[in-house]
């Protein structure tokens, strides 16, 4: 298993001081290799969930265990380097920055990040930008096709791309990092039904071409069904079903409580 | 002649102070409202320097840079403890302390006596940077390196970083970068650079006392800023320097008595800030809008 989630309990109180558990003790495994899908209401816990593994929220009890090492107590960027990538719910490409801008920051090369580089190993820098300029172009070219549009918007603010466009792109861009496991919280969430496809062909190649792991949450069900191997539903605080897909969305609970069926 | 001379240094000395800050408030989305006291920090520790050792400005430079960046770590660290306002109030109460201790240890800095007969600066610890003349051609070398330098940073990929972390730092995070480091680097060099132009400051002028470097000096540097536009260009910094620079010496032509052109002149300034930012919040030059 890529990643193990062990006895998770998170408690939040509110402005009257009632404590209310939102994970009351979730276990949770994800399988190396595949597409796992983590379904369940809104305010189950999915992205606080997400937000603990992922190491944006603290103040948690339980143990994240990521290839075999604790990251509990590590810090988001930390885990980030440790080949964990994510897709955040609302929030999709920078919009002060350019296209290419975007995706040069999702490399792992970090080469000029840091003030001095730009003065005393400018060789470096140049060469190491060119190298991220053709990866990005590499991605968008894979994903889009050869003539897309965006390869003539390198230079132009995310801004002036619509939501659909900025959360296919920041998922592309997911490809450029060696991220082992992915989450990806809600990816075709507000996204024109025409994108879905790619999204679907996206999340394929992570997993069949690139050997990455992804962890996704979604309301989708066809979207969810046609994509992941595995599923987890979150509910009262407890992961409460797990296995195959199709016979987690076909059980008969589940389909009364979240599908309303 | 001398007159416009002397507009000039001082207009060198501001186009560097409002460059720094524009790193870290401009690019990097963190307000701060201390850079008069890393001004303050250089003026006082270049000052030590120049009347008590015989070395060369770069050298000066080189120790009043590090120093003042070493008192920037104070708001690193408050900028990993404390977020947006109470960041805010957070350089607030640095500004307050630096000037505490400026202006109350005596034996140190003299307090508000001040510390008059501060030697030129010395370039390669031989010439004596004497003579408004001097001052001036060696203030605007000294400010066109400075812009050439943050122009360099702010189009490289550590510039990048910076307007990343202004745009969404969870996500900076989640890519992996430590925003903790970058951000501190920002708040090391724009003080460094604050620092530098105290040193020149307190060289040129031969005399400091803490006086000019308190709260309102440290508005005024961030209203200069606003004024000509934060963001990832070096012409914001410098076109709302000249403006805070050479609006009150134009009211002087105006024929006001002295006492009502000075207090004008904060009028002119907050009118200035407020119609700005209801038509044009990211100033007059400015490609970037404070979050």
């Amino acid at each position: 298993m890529i990643l193990e989630v062990r006895d998770i309990r998170m408690s939040y109180a509110n402005a009257r001081k009632e404590v209310f558990n939102l994970l009351n003790g979730v276990d949770m495994a994800v399988e190396e290799g595949k597409v796992t899908a983590l379904i369940g209401g809104n305010g189950a816990g999915k992205t606080t969930l997400f937000n603990i593994v992922s190491g944006f929220e603290k103040g948690f009890k339980g143990q994240v265990i990521l290839e075999g090492n604790d990251i509990s107590k590590l810090s988001a960027h930390k885990i980030s380097l440790m080949g964990l990538g994510r897709l955040f719910q609302g929030r999709q490409l920078m919009d002060d920055l350019t296209l290419m801008e975007n995706m040069k920051i999702a490399s792992d090369d970090t080469t000029g990040e840091n003030p001095f580089d730009c003065f005393f190993r400018r060789k470096k820098v140049a060469a190491s930008e060119a190298a991220k300029e053709q990866q990005a172009i590499n991605i968008l070219v894979r994903v889009f096709g050869e003539d897309n549009k965006y390869l003539k918007m390198l230079n132009h603010k995310a801004s002036e791309l619509s939501y659909g466009e900025q959360r296919l792109i920041a998922m592309a861009r997911l490809l450029i990092g060696n991220d082992r496991l992915l989450l990806l919280d809600e990816p075709t969430s507000g996204v024109n039904p025409r994108y879905i496809d790619t999204f679907r062909t996206i999340i394929r190649d992570m997993v069949e071409k690139e050997g990455q792991t992804v962890l996704l949450i979604e309301h989708n069900m066809s979207f969810v069904r046609s994509v992941a191997d595995h599923c987890h539903y979150l509910a009262d605080g407890k992961i409460i079903k797990s296995g195959p897909t199709a016979e987690v969305l076909d059980d008969p609970v589940i389909r009364k409580d979240y599908l309303g069926l | 002649m001398e007159y416009l001379l002397h507009i000039g240094i001082m207009l060198c000395i501001y186009i560097i102070l409002v460059l720094s800050t524009n790193l870290t408030v401009g690019m990097a989305n963190l307000l701060t409202m201390c850079q008069a006291a890393f001004y303050g920090v250089g003026a006082y520790i270049g000052t030590y320097f120049l009347m008590h050792f015989n070395l060369p400005f770069v050298l000066i430079a080189l120790i009043v840079m590090f120093a003042t960046g070493l008192t920037s770590l104070v708001i690193s660290y408050a900028s990993v403890k404390l977020k947006g306002d109470y960041f805010i109030l957070g350089t607030l109460g640095f500004q307050m302390i630096v000037y505490t201790i400026l202006y109350n240890w005596v034996n140190v800095t003299r307090g508000p006596y001040g510390i008059p007969g501060i030697p030129s600066i010395k370039l390669f610890g031989v010439w004596s940077v004497t003579g408004i003349y001097a001052y001036f051609f060696f203030a605007l070398v000294l400010a066109v390196s400075v812009a050439l330098i943050f122009n360099q940073l702010q189009r490289s990929p550590y510039g990048r970083m910076l307007k990343a972390i202004r745009t969404d730092e969870l996500s900076a995070q989640a890519l992996g970068r430590n925003t903790v480091q970058l951000k501190a680097w920002a708040f090391f060099i724009s003080a460094a650079f604050a620092g530098v132009a105290g040193l020149v400051y307190a060289s040129y002028v031969s005399y400091i006392d803490p006086t000019s470097f308190t709260l309102d000096e440290s508005i005024f540097i961030i209203t200069a800023l606003f004024i000509g536009g934060i963001g990832s260009r070096v012409w914001g910094p410098i076109v709302g320097a000249a403006v805070v620079v050479i609006l009150p010496e134009l009211l002087r032509f105006v024929g006001l008595p002295d006492a009502v052109a000075a207090n004008l002149r904060q009028v002119i300034y907050g009118l200035a800030l407020v119609v700005l930012m209801f038509l044009r919040p990211q100033g007059l030059l400015g490609d970037a809008k404070l979050k």
